[in-house]
This record gives C-alpha cells, sequence and structure tokens, in this order.
C-alpha cells in the first residue's frame, strides 16, 4: 500500500513539475526550433529574449501592473479587513459579498466589462483601466490574508496601547501593523504573482505598445516556432519560483496560502 | 477629604440593552475599592467606562477634579492592567515596559532608568530581554502591572488580574499588589469575582448586582451585616432565610420580632445545637480542628453550624433540637 | 472601544466603492447586455445562441471537460493526499511546497510545456517512434485530450490541498478502528474517510471545477481555434466578429455556473454542520 502511495506522489509530481523542467530545458536549446530533447545547450535563446522589443516593454509594464494593483489592493484592503474584524459595521455581510465578488466573476468578462464600459465610454486611459482591473481581483486576496492574520491578534492590546497614552492611529501603527506584518507581506507576494502571470483580464483591455507579459507570449507563440518563449518561460518560472521561495524562507507563507 | 473619582448617575449599555444603570459612587484618594459581583454584573463595563474604552449612555465620570466623560482614554491618566495581560507580543519585556514612556517622549535615559525601576519593583530585572511568550503566567502579569505603574497614573484600574493564576501564585500576588499599592499610594478600583480577594485587599467593596450597586461598604461590614440576601449568599454566608409571612422559608417562625426584614441570616457559629424551638436531623459531622462542623436537615433546609470540638459530638441520623436566636441573627433588608 | 460603527463603515467605504464602481458596475452592465435588445428585455440572445449547433457543442464540451477534470482530479487526489498524509510531518511540508509550486508558475509557461511534449515534433512522438510504436506522428495538439492534461495539471493542486487539510483532521484512530470491526479497505474508503473528508471535496472540487469552466490560457493554447471552450469562443467571438450579444451571453453562462457551483458548495458545508449540530 505504502509504496503504492510512494509511486503515485512520484508519478503525479513529475507530471506536474516535469512539464516546467522540460521546458527550462529546451529553451537552453541550441537549435532553431522548439524541441525537445534540444540539439545542444545554449544560452542564445536566452540571450535573445532580452532583445526582444515586445518582450522588454511587456515585462515593464506587467511588472509596474502587479507593483501597483497590489498596492491599491492592499491600501484599500487593509482598513477593510481592519473594519471587519474589529467592527461589526452595520452592512457588513452585504459588503464582505461585493469586497469577494471579484473572485467569482471570469476574468474575461472583467476585462471586457471594463473595456466597453469604462475605458471606452469614459476615455478612461488603458493603462488606469488595467489597475483597476488587477486591484479588484486582488482585493478579495488582500482582505482574506489580512484579515486571517488579525483573527489571530487580540484587540486588548489595541486597547492597552491606548491606556498607555498612545491614539488610535499610533496604536494601529505600533501595536498592530508590526504583528500583521507578516500577513501583508504574505498579501502582497500573493498578489504581485496573481497579478504578473495573469492573463484573461488583461486580454481585452491589451493592445499595441500596450501588453502585458503573458498575452505578449501569447502573441508571440502564434507565429514564432523558436525556443525564445521556452528561454523566456523557463526565466519567469524560476523569478516566481525565487520569489516565493525567498518568501517562504523569511515568512513561512505556505501558512497564508 | 474631597473625593477623587466620582461617578455621577453613570449608565452605560450595549446597543438597546442597559448594563448599568444610573450608577452613583465616590472614591477617596489613595483607596483600593474592589468592584465584586458575579459576571454580567456591569462592574467590567462600569470600569472600561472609567478607562474611557466605553462611551456612557449619560452620566458624569469627574476624575481629580476634571471632568472626563468625553475625554479619550489615552488622555485620562488612568491605568489598566488587563485580565489578558495583553502584552505586545512583537516586544521585548523591557520594550512593553517603555512603551507608555516612549509615547510620552521621555528621553531616552530617563526611559532606561524608570522601566528598570518598574522591573526591579516587581522582581523582574533578570527578564527584561525576554519575548512575552517565553514566560510564565505570573511573570507576564507582572509585566503587565509594571508597564502600567510606570507611567504613574492616577488611577489604576486592573480587571480580575488574578483570575488565570493558580490558587498559590494568586496568594503570592496578592500581597504583591497589596504592597505595591501602599508603597506608591494610587488609588485602584480592582475588579473581581472572588469574594475572598476583595475582602483580603479592599479599603471598600463596592457589591454590584445587575448594573446597580448591592451594597457598598467596607470589608468588615460587607462580612458582617450584609444587607440583603444576595450579599450575603455572595459573600459565603451560609444559613440566610427570605421571611414570608413573618416566618423563615414560610415555614417556621423565629420566635422574636422581626421589623420589616426581608431575610435573616446566621453564622454557623450562631446556631445553637442542643436546645431551641426548631427541629431537624445530623446529616453530617465534619471535625475540623477547633471545631466540629455539623450539616443539618431541616424543614428549612440543610443548615451549616459550628460547635466547639470540647463539646459531646452528635451522633449522625440523631434527631437535634437547635436555636436561631436574636442576638446571632444578621438582619436582611432586602433580597 | 469598537463600539463606533461608523468608523467601521468609513475604513470599509473605499474598498467598498472601489469593487462597486470600478468593477461591480461595469460587469451588471455587461451582462445586462445578454437580456436586452431594441427597447427592451428579452431572451432571444440565448435563444440564438442556443440555436446554433457550434455553440451547444462548445457549452456541452465545457461542461463536460469540467466535469471530468474534477471527477479524475478527486480519484488521483485522494490518493495522492493519503500519500502525503502519511509521509509524516518532515516529508509533508517539502511535498506540498512541490505541490503549490506550479501554481506559482504562470499558466502560458506551464501550458507552453505541453506544446513541446505533446506537438508533432514533440516529445511523446519522437519517443513512440524511436521505439517502433508508430510509424508517424500523432495529432496530440488541439484535442480535447490535450485540453484534459492541460487543465488537469493547472488545477490538480487546488484539489489535493484542501483533501490533506481535511485528511490530517480526520480523528487519529478512526480508520484502525474501522480495519478492527472487520471493514474492507474499500469500505474504509467509502464509508469512513470519504464521509469525513467531504468538506475538503467539496471545496477543492468547486475550485478545479470552476477553474475548468472559465479557463482561457490552456484551450487557447491547447485547443486553439479547433477545440473552443466556452472562454475561448468568447473571445472569438468578440475578436472577430464583434458579437457583443454572445459575449455577453456567454459571460452569463460562467457567471451563474461559477455562482451556481460556490452557492452549492456553502449549502453542502451548512447542511452538514447543522446536522452536526442537531445531533
Amino acid at each position: 500500500m505504502r509504496s503504492a502511495g510512494h509511486l503515485l506522489l512520484a508519478l503525479v509530481l513529475v507530471f506536474l513539475i516535469g512539464p516546467f523542467v522540460i521546458i527550462c530545458i529546451a529553451g537552453l536549446s541550441g537549435g532553431e526550433t522548439l524541441a525537445f530533447p534540444p540539439e545542444g545547450l545554449s544560452l542564445r535563446w536566452v540571450a535573445k529574449v532580452f532583445t526582444v522589443d515586445s518582450f522588454r516593454a511587456a515585462f515593464w509594464l506587467s511588472i509596474t501592473l502587479a507593483l501597483g494593483s497590489t498596492a491599491v489592493a492592499l491600501a484599500l484592503g487593509i482598513p477593510a479587513a481592519y473594519a471587519l474584524e474589529r467592527y461589526n459595521p452595520p452592512g457588513a455581510e452585504v459588503v464582505r459579498n461585493i469586497v469577494t465578488a471579484p473572485i467569482v466573476v471570469p476574468g474575461i468578462i472583467v476585462g471586457l466589462a471594463l473595456l466597453r464600459h469604462l475605458v471606452i465610454p469614459l476615455g478612461i486611459p488603458v493603462p488606469v483601466a488595467l489597475v483597476i482591473g488587477h486591484t479588484a481581483l486582488l482585493i478579495p486576496y488582500a482582505v482574506r490574508v489580512v484579515s486571517g492574520s488579525l483573527v489571530n491578534l487580540r484587540p486588548d492590546i489595541e486597547e492597552a496601547a491606548v491606556m498607555l497614552g498612545a491614539s488610535r492611529l499610533q496604536a494601529f501603527f505600533k501595536v498592530v501593523l508590526p504583528n500583521i506584518r507578516a500577513g501583508i507581506m504574505a498579501a502582497f507576494i500573493i498578489g504581485f504573482i496573481t497579478s504578473f502571470n495573469q492573463v484573461p483580464v488583461s486580454l481585452f483591455l491589451t493592445g499595441p505598445g500596450v501588453t502585458t507579459l503573458p498575452i505578449d507570449m501569447m502573441f508571440y507563440m502564434e507565429f514564432n516556432y523558436d525556443p525564445s518563449v521556452a528561454a523566456l518561460s523557463g526565466l519567469l518560472a524560476l523569478m516566481s519560483l525565487g520569489v516565493v521561495m525567498v518568501a517562504e524562507k523569511l515568512l513561512g507563507l505556505s501558512r497564508y496560502v | 477629604m474631597s473625593d477623587f473619582l466620582t461617578l455621577d448617575k453613570l449608565t452605560l449599555g450595549y446597543g438597546a440593552t442597559i448594563a448599568v444603570d444610573s450608577l452613583d459612587f465616590a472614591m477617596k484618594p489613595g483607596e483600593l475599592v474592589a468592584l465584586l459581583g458575579p459576571s454580567g454584573c456591569g462592574k467590567t463595563t462600569t470600569m472600561r467606562a472609567i478607562a474611557g474604552l466605553m462611551t456612557p449612555v449619560s452620566g458624569r465620570i469627574v476624575l481629580d477634579g476634571r471632568d472626563v466623560t468625553r475625554v479619550p482614554a489615552n488622555k485620562r491618566g488612568v491605568g489598566l492592567v488587563f485580565q489578558s495581560y495583553a502584552l505586545f507580543p512583537h516586544l521585548t519585556v523591557f520594550e512593553n515596559v517603555a512603551f507608555g514612556l516612549r509615547l510620552a517622549k521621555v528621553p531616552a535615559q530617563q526611559v532606561k532608568a524608570r522601566v528598570d525601576a518598574a522591573l526591579a519593583s516587581v522582581g523582574l530585572s533578570h527578564l527584561a530581554d525576554r519575548q512575552p511568550k517565553a514566560l510564565s503566567g505570573g511573570q507576564q502579569q507582572r509585566v503587565a502591572l509594571a508597564r502600567s505603574i510606570v507611567v504613574e497614573p492616577k488611577l489604576l484600574l486592573l480587571d480580575e488580574p488574578l483570575s488565570n493564576l493558580d490558587a498559590r501564585l494568586r496568594l503570592e500576588m496578592r500581597s504583591e499588589l497589596s504592597r505595591l499599592q501602599r508603597e506608591l499610594g494610587i488609588a485602584m478600583i480592582y475588579v473581581t469575582h472572588d469574594q475572598a480577594e476583595a475582602l483580603a485587599l479592599a479599603d471598600r467593596i463596592i457589591v454590584m448586582r445587575e448594573g446597580r450597586i448591592e451594597q457598598a461598604g467596607t470589608p468588615e461590614e460587607i462580612y458582617e451585616r450584609p444587607v440583603s440576601a444576595f450579599v450575603a449568599n455572595f459573600i459565603g454566608f451560609e444559613n440566610c432565610f427570605a421571611l414570608k409571612d413573618g416566618k423563615l422559608k414560610g415555614v417556621a417562625a423565629p420566635g422574636f420580632d422581626t421589623g420589616t426584614a426581608k431575610g435573616l441570616a446566621w453564622r454557623p457559629n450562631a446556631v445553637r445545637l442542643g436546645t431551641g424551638a426548631h427541629r431537624g436531623t445530623v446529616a453530617g459531622a465534619s471535625y475540623l480542628g477547633q471545631v466540629v462542623e455539623y450539616l443539618l436537615a431541616t424543614p428549612l433546609g440543610d443548615i451549616k453550624a459550628e460547635a466547639p470540638a470540647a463539646d459531646p459530638r452528635h451522633a449522625i441520623g440523631a434527631e437535634i433540637a437547635f436555636d436561631l436566636p436574636q442576638a446571632g441573627a444578621v438582619v436582611l433588608h432586602r433580597d | 472601544m469598537f463600539q463606533n460603527r461608523r468608523l467601521g463603515l468609513l475604513l470599509l467605504a473605499p474598498a467598498t466603492i472601489f469593487v462597486a464602481l470600478g468593477f461591480i458596475v461595469p460587469v451588471l452592465i455587461l451582462l445586462s447586455g445578454a437580456f436586452r435588445a431594441e427597447g427592451g428585455w428579452t431572451l432571444g440572445h440565448y435563444l440564438e445562441f442556443f440555436a446554433q449547433p457550434l455553440n451547444r457543442e462548445v457549452f456541452l464540451r465545457t461542461f463536460r471537460l469540467g466535469l471530468i477534470v474534477t471527477a479524475v482530479s478527486a480519484v488521483v487526489g485522494y490518493g495522492v493526499a493519503m500519500a502525503v498524509v502519511e509521509a509524516g510531518p518532515k516529508s509533508k511540508g517539502r511535498l506540498v511546497a512541490l505541490l503549490v509550486l506550479p501554481l506559482m508558475i504562470s499558466p502560458v509557461a506551464r501550458t507552453y510545456a505541453w506544446l513541446v511534449i505533446l506537438g508533432r515534433t514533440g516529445f511523446v512522438n519522437v519517443f513512440l517512434t524511436d521505439i517502433g510504436l508508430i510509424d508517424s506522428p500523432l495529432r496530440l495538439l488541439f484535442t480535447e485530450t490535450a485540453v484534459f492534461i492541460g487543465l488537469i495539471q493547472l488545477f490538480f493542486p487546488l484539489m489535493v490541498l484542501p483533501l490533506i487539510s481535511s485528511l490530517e483532521n480526520l480523528p487519529r484512530d478512526v480508520i484502525p478502528a474501522a480495519r478492527v470491526l472487520g471493514a474492507s479497505w474499500p469500505a474504509v474508503f467509502f464509508k469512513v474517510v470519504l464521509p469525513l473528508t467531504k468538506e475538503g471535496l467539496v471545496v477543492g472540487g468547486t475550485l478545479v471545477f470552476v477553474g475548468s469552466l472559465t479557463a482561457y490560457v490552456t484551450p487557447a493554447i491547447l485547443g486553439g481555434s479547433k477545440v473552443l471552450m466556452l472562454e475561448t469562443l468568447l473571445y472569438q467571438r468578440v475578436s472577430v466578429a464583434n458579437d457583443f450579444a454572445s459575449a455577453a451571453v456567454i459571460a452569463v453562462i460562467l457567471i451563474v455556473m461559477s455562482v451556481a457551483t460556490n452557492v452549492l458548495l456553502k449549502r453542502l458545508a451548512s447542511v452538514r454542520r447543522s446536522k452536526a449540530e442537531a445531533k
């Protein structure tokens, strides 16, 4: 029984992770076309990735989009989580449902809706609409993760801080924030990665000159069969993994997922 | 001496429920007042209102000549030791105690001096660099205490501070608190449901019941002359009987004029065994060294009586006569 | 100290207003397009949509694949979850990390790998030709199978993690107790493990099912225009034909399925809780 279980586990892990390994190796191919096993190993495609203009532009857009929308999501989400956990505001249930609504709506619909009803009629610039779309997507995670941290923090330490002379704001910054900092960082990293890898929301909102990296990769794939996308995929995957591993080391990220 | 703290018709509520109803109470400087009562009686609510953590529905709170009813909690000069201690988990013991001083922008050297002194006064100097989670309950409690007194509050509130400690530690801490209070001369309000603690520590006890003051007085007054069956029961007064139609529990005549009393109570050592108008059966006997404590089954219910150990013993199961004399009766004016 | 409920509302306001105006309103307007025509409300768009065989095929395929992916994930998921739980606390941490890792990698990258593996000159075909099993390369890409494989790889961890969580909460000696009472292993599973881990199964099932229904990248890359799913169909209708009515109809279908599954989850979870309380 036990060895059957181990075998299954091994097979599944190979299935889940193997393709990623394959793509990394394919990206190191010395040949002209995408193939595995590759004809020789070389870094030329990895180098090529950095020279493709659209990749560079898309990369910066994705990074700033991810940073921006995560920051906004946290700026909105932290007070919301605090209010939901500490106060019992009237209409809390309704608010909770509103704030978690974005999870239920498929991303592609969000992108299309923002395009047709925000960008076109109101003339909102596309990058702003992208930030709005991504932020809306991330707010539920931000609220949920920060709420999780707050639940485990007793409210009476805030009262203790106030009794010792702190204003409510001081109590929040000196006593609450330091103790939920790990949760906030976890929310930030989850948000960043979710936004960076996000495709459906950005799909309708992107166009010439304004593309996120995953979408740019998909367009590139349709017409080019060289290993650049594989190399880029490998690089991105390593970047994501690097971020997550650092986070795990520093915070024990797995507790918050 | 003028009053240090006055509560003037203080009414407190949660939503539509009134938790404390028009409370009037005054406290002298340097007093240790105990708020005593069962859960839900409003003692903690009253304390929180004095602290400023709760806004009154109506009434006033006057502290040291200043109306603080509308003053925010962080500006009242009141300290609060929480039942759960509420130490800041992300700070060391030293920083916990220094917290209030740093907020007040006290210069670093003074902070060190005062924190060291406070830790020394609670005997925790050696733990200054520890994290709260590494401390035992008793140690955490003392850190909480040091943290509150180092900022020299005018009034210190303690919310059942000893209830989470084991019995022996509780007794130790009780004397610590007493000593500290006398040394610092600081006014203290001590909330508890433990009558032994209240009797041992307080200069004055306020017994609360369902949002109102049932009886206020010195420990002796509360202990010897409870005014109602509620207080008597709470203090652990045995043998309380309500008077119905002039009869104890409507069953037996007391044998003397009871006036407007609502009830009578006798301490076990006031019950006379062997003679008297009442009858009962000996249901139990416990030898306690100096005295023997008897449990009598009677038409009035169970009665506890005490007799000197030297007296002849009454056998279990024996029928016995006993007297509830007027001399030893405590009159309960209310129920 | 937390009595001032209005302050609470103030803190909630920014997030709520943002989501309401920047998200809910545009989406609702879009969805309403599925019900509106010149001058009034209509269900005509739905009728037109389902009148076309291609649309029906896509709808059924999406639903079918969703169910299959969920079912397979559940079966294999239990096996994997049990193996992980039995591996002991040290290994468990590492195994969970390995299972979670793929979730952090872009779906584009993860799906792209299958192009390499399943392509005409890809790994599988080359391997099978080399060992003589086939003569000419199989067409593996742009088939339902390819989409299925991509989806399962994407969503499998979402099934396993809740199952692991549920399995860990099993009372300690429940399985040995059942065995001692004479239960065979299948009986142990169906009569003891399954009922007690239903919550994990329901959570995982919802995540996988809804995820599969609303997947875009995987069907786009591995299915192309040959194997359309609802989201790729939606994209196609809008970008190729400006057919916003169809897009709105599909959007409504996707949201209804998504919400219905979530509501069902809550219902199932609370039924169990109230049954437990009634005992």
